[in-house]
């Protein structure tokens, strides 16, 4: 027990306290090196536990082989953690195992990551694991067989999947013949995949020049680089190739797809429009016109059609910065009855941010969400990473961290106006619904042409 | 294996107000951000009989306003404080929490003493967080494949004491049934300083931190609180199985839970240890065996909130297996890696193994817990926990050598005594659903 200072004073109950003054989020350092082989290496210490967290990036995701074989990169970061010239697969996950830690390794869009965290007392080994599956995968066949035997049975349960299938569909729309259209394979091309193809891309794009590897934790950054530099300074490898994308479509009019799945209790609906990248000087408006629009609890879309009206329970907008090509999403679940209302609000909002400036109280609060929000990510390791791989991943200015915060703070009303005339398109968006044609069809047609399809994409009559 | 891994210690203070509230901080000063939170102990496990899902709505209406701090109130002044905010609604306990940087501590002390004195809320607000709800297990459960499994279909089975068997998410016949004379009902049984600690986590000096919370919570009345219902089992004889249509998803899924000893005895110990040699990713034996080697399954997985549950509480596995297995087939499999645990136990350096993972686990969940952005959400959760159910915030420090005390004699008599047929439910997800793409 502690015993503590004076008898309280009386305050008054009524009024909000006021803020204290601030103590800003100091960012930690940087050690940032570039390997004589190419590769880019960014250290930064966050010490409160004994831990390390490791992210190694190559720049080839899934976009790359989008015509060729759809999801190729993400079977190939799978199947690459089952078995390397000198470890089997049992022998990988024991050793994870013996090291405190978990690994992943994935492929999204635009990269494909290895990850692993763990006890900082075994740093080295850990990332001795890491650099052995990114040099020295073996693709056993058998787990190869067994890998893509489960990715199908996945598949089919995403297809099963609202949230999914909205995505899905909202993508391919958007997206046209640019390879972000497509955002996971068909059950065929899951059959198809053949353990060469996967060999090939990883001996293609699993190389140090170019690529990235983070690591956050609890140790002095001279030593890890040492560390670092004995483990991944001796790996050689041609620098892949950058793809060349064709631009997404020009979206004019708004259309309704209806992805039909007979009855639901629910329809999933997700709109949006093409937007930009993190590279663009209007990010930062954007970022708060979105979070005044959708992006936070206390936003315009979340009071309106939740806690007014009941209609659903995690509404929200996002803005997707993938590297060629942002976009902007709002989505919804709701009951079926509600799908025209809901629209309408979810348009009204947008036109509103088109029509009225803001604010100041939205403004300010915004503001104040955004920079708080952005800095709480230095107090974890995995939210470090996380802004670490945003900056370094995207080709920021190394300021990017230590300057977002005044950036944002800068923003005025009227630049949250212009942001939404430009990347808020209310009459251009396609529109998604994932439900019941039976319940909602004639809803949807409230909203322009609809076109009927089923969860594997065909048109229906 | 390292025999003198270094210690972590995390400072701990407390203290009770003279309303009974606990209070609980600890400093770090490292970055910024507070982490703040009130613990009630109260949890679905013990919501009113006939009204299933009240004590997760009544957390909803925790949002909707207090005496000086309208509907939206809560949300605006915490998201505009740069600061995020939510609650959740667990067997045992409901909690509310907000991460904020560190001149936002008072505003937020005062925001939770204000709903903790007085809810403000009416017919409407009522109405409108009902229809929230049930977008939400909407949402989550009838829209989502293999939703509610097997948090919501398990426990039917494998109880028969109403608090732990009933739905708490709710029947939508309850949610209508429920009042707003319920709602203030249920705030004043529970929800009262002598039944919650406040937890203070981060850039703070303890004596200030204890000297607002002093301000703002201690003339709180305390309320005379209800004897603390039965949530004991009767003693279980046989097998329970059951059966689940699974509307939405292709593949039939199998959970299995075997009910676990009770809180901080050696043996619950031994459970926490043994569940991470069954699961614990790919090298956990439940995985190996079904996904690696047998390749019955896609995926095998499984745990136990030992922590954060103060009454029966089950160690889950949970199966999708390819079609073309039978679930008794599964079964089967499963059933020689339980065995193979009894007959054969576990050898040292498994053992050995699968305690540095536990370390780095429990220092990983410390850290965060709740993505990125909840600094210190775990830490809070564990102080909480052993605060209201053990009386001791400071087994924070300690637990963590019991856990890796535990012996190989005491893991396989733990398999020997509690992962028998007499102890589990087995619940069988069989699909019903025409394929994907076939739908027309």
């Amino acid at each position: 027990m502690t015993s503590t200072g004076a008898p309280a004073p009386s305050v008054s109950r009524r009024a909000t306290p006021p803020l204290a003054s601030e103590r800003p989020a100091a960012w930690p350092k940087r050690t940032v090196v570039t390997l004589d082989n190419g590769l880019q290496v960014v250290l930064a210490e966050s010490r409160a536990f004994p831990r390390i967290s490791v992210q190694l990036f190559f720049r080839s995701g899934n976009a790359v082989v989008a015509k060729s074989a759809p999801g190729l990169a993400e079977m190939t970061a799978t199947v690459v953690r089952t078995g390397t010239v000198s470890r089997s697969s049992r022998q990988i996950e024991e050793d994870l195992r013996r090291l405190g830690a978990s690994l992943g390794a994935s492929s999204g869009a635009d990269s494909s990551a290895i990850s692993a965290s763990g006890l900082t007392e075994f740093s080295s080994g850990i990332l001795e694991l890491i650099a052995d599956l990114a040099r020295h995968a073996s693709f056993p066949a058998d787990e190869f067989e067994r890998e893509r035997r489960q990715r199908f049975e996945e598949l089919k349960i995403e297809r099963t999947t609202p949230s999914f299938l909205a995505n899905e569909r909202l993508r391919r729309v958007l997206f046209g013949e640019h390879p972000y259209a497509i955002v996971a394979p068909t059950e065929e091309q899951v059959i198809a995949f053949r353990r060469e193809q996967l060999v090939d891309f990883y001996r293609e794009h699993y190389a140090p020049a170019g690529s990235l590897l983070l690591v956050v934790g609890d140790f002095a950054a001279q030593s890890m680089l040492d560390q670092v530099e004995v483990v991944f300074g001796n790996w050689s490898a041609p620098k892949p190739t950058p793809p060349v994308s064709p631009a997404p479509p020009h979206h004019s009019g708004r259309r309704v797809y209806l992805v039909h799945r007979p009855g639901t209790v629910q329809t999933q609906i997700l709109l949006g429009n093409l937007s930009i990248t993190r590279r663009d000087p209007d990010w930062y408006r954007l970022a708060l016109a979105n979070s005044i629009y959708g992006g936070a609890f206390h936003s315009r879309l979340v009071i309106n059609i939740r806690e007014q009206k009941g209609y659903t329970y995690s509404p929200g907008s996002g803005v997707n910065p993938l590297r060629q090509q942002g976009y902007f999403t709002v989505r919804a679940a709701v009951r079926n009855d509600m799908v025209a209302a809901t629209l309408t609000e979810i348009f009204y909002e947008i036109d509103r941010m088109r029509s009225l400036p803001v604010s100041f109280e939205e403004l300010d609060s915004a503001r104040h969400y955004l920079t708080g929000v952005f800095s709480l990510g230095v107090a974890t390791q995995s939210g470090l990473l996380g802004q670490l791989s945003t900056v370094y991943l995207d080709e920021l200015p190394s300021d990017y961290l230590e300057t977002y915060r005044e950036k944002i703070h800068a923003l005025t009303a009227d630049d949250v106006l212009a942001a939404a005339r430009r990347h808020f398109d209310s009459a251009n968006s396609p529109v998604v619904l994932v439900g019941d044609r039976a319940q909602i069809a004639e809803q949807a047609a409230l909203f322009g042409p609809v076109e009927l399809l089923d969860a594997s994409g065909t048109v229906l009559g | 294996m390292n025999p003198n891994p270094p210690k972590l210690h995390i400072p701990v203070e407390h203290t009770t107000l003279s309303n009974g509230l606990r209070v609980v901080a600890s400093p770090d000063r490292s970055a910024p951000f507070v982490t703040v939170g009130v613990y009630y102990q109260i949890g679905f496990r013990l919501e009113p009989r006939g009204r299933s899902g009240f004590a997760h709505l009544f957390e909803h209406m925790m949002f909707q306003g207090s005496e000086n701090a309208g509907k939206m109130e809560h949300i605006r002044l915490v998201n505009s404080s740069g600061g995020l905010l939510n609650g959740t609604t667990n067997y045992d306990i409901t909690n509310y929490f907000e991460s904020v940087p560190s001149n936002a501590l008072e505003r937020v002390l005062w925001l939770e003493a204000d709903r903790m004195r007085a809810l403000k809320v009416d017919d409407e607000n009522l109405r409108n967080q009902r229809d929230v709800v049930k977008e939400e297990v909407r949402v989550n459960v009838f829209n989502q494949p293999y939703g509610g499994f097997a948090w919501l279909d398990l426990p039917p089975i494998a109880f028969r004491n109403w608090p732990n068997a009933h739905n708490f998410y709710g029947d939508f016949a309850d949610l209508d049934a429920a009042t707003l004379a319920d709602v203030q009902q249920f705030f004043r049984t529970y929800y009262a300083p002598n039944n919650a600690v406040l937890l203070m986590l981060g850039d703070l000096d303890p004596t200030e931190a204890f000297s607002l919370a002093r301000r703002y919570f201690e003339d709180i009345p305390a309320q005379p609180l209800p004897p603390r219902a039965d949530v004991s089992e009767p003693p279980q004889t046989e097998e329970h199985r059951g059966e689940v249509p699974e509307k939405l998803g292709p593949l039939p899924a199998i959970a299995i839970g075997y009910t676990m000893p009770p809180r901080e005895t050696p043996d619950w110990y031994a459970a926490a240890i043994l569940d991470r040699v069954l699961h614990g990713g790919r090298a956990g034996r439940v995985y190996r065996k079904l996904v690696l080697e047998e390749q019955i399954a896609v995926d095998a997985e499984g745990g136990v909130d030992l922590i954060d549950t103060n009454g029966p509480t089950q160690m889950v596995t949970r199966i999708f297996h390819k079609p073309e297995f039978t679930s008794e087939g599964a079964v089967a499999v499963f059933d020689e890696v339980i065995e193979e645990l009894q007959h054969r136990g576990v050898p040292p350096d498994e053992l050995d193994a699968v305690k540095v993972k536990f370390r780095s686990d429990y220092y990983s969940m410390l850290e965060g817990g709740m993505g990125s952005y909840m600094p210190r959400f775990g830490l809070m959760h564990y102080l909480a926990c052993f605060t209201l159910f053990d009386g001791d915030p400071n087994r924070i420090n300690t637990i963590l050598d019991e856990f890796l005390r535990v012996t190989p004699e005491r893991i396989r008599d733990g398999a020997k005594k509690h992962l028998v047929p007499r102890n589990r439910a087995v619940l069988f997800r069989r699909p019903v659903a025409v394929p994907a793409g076939g739908a027309r």
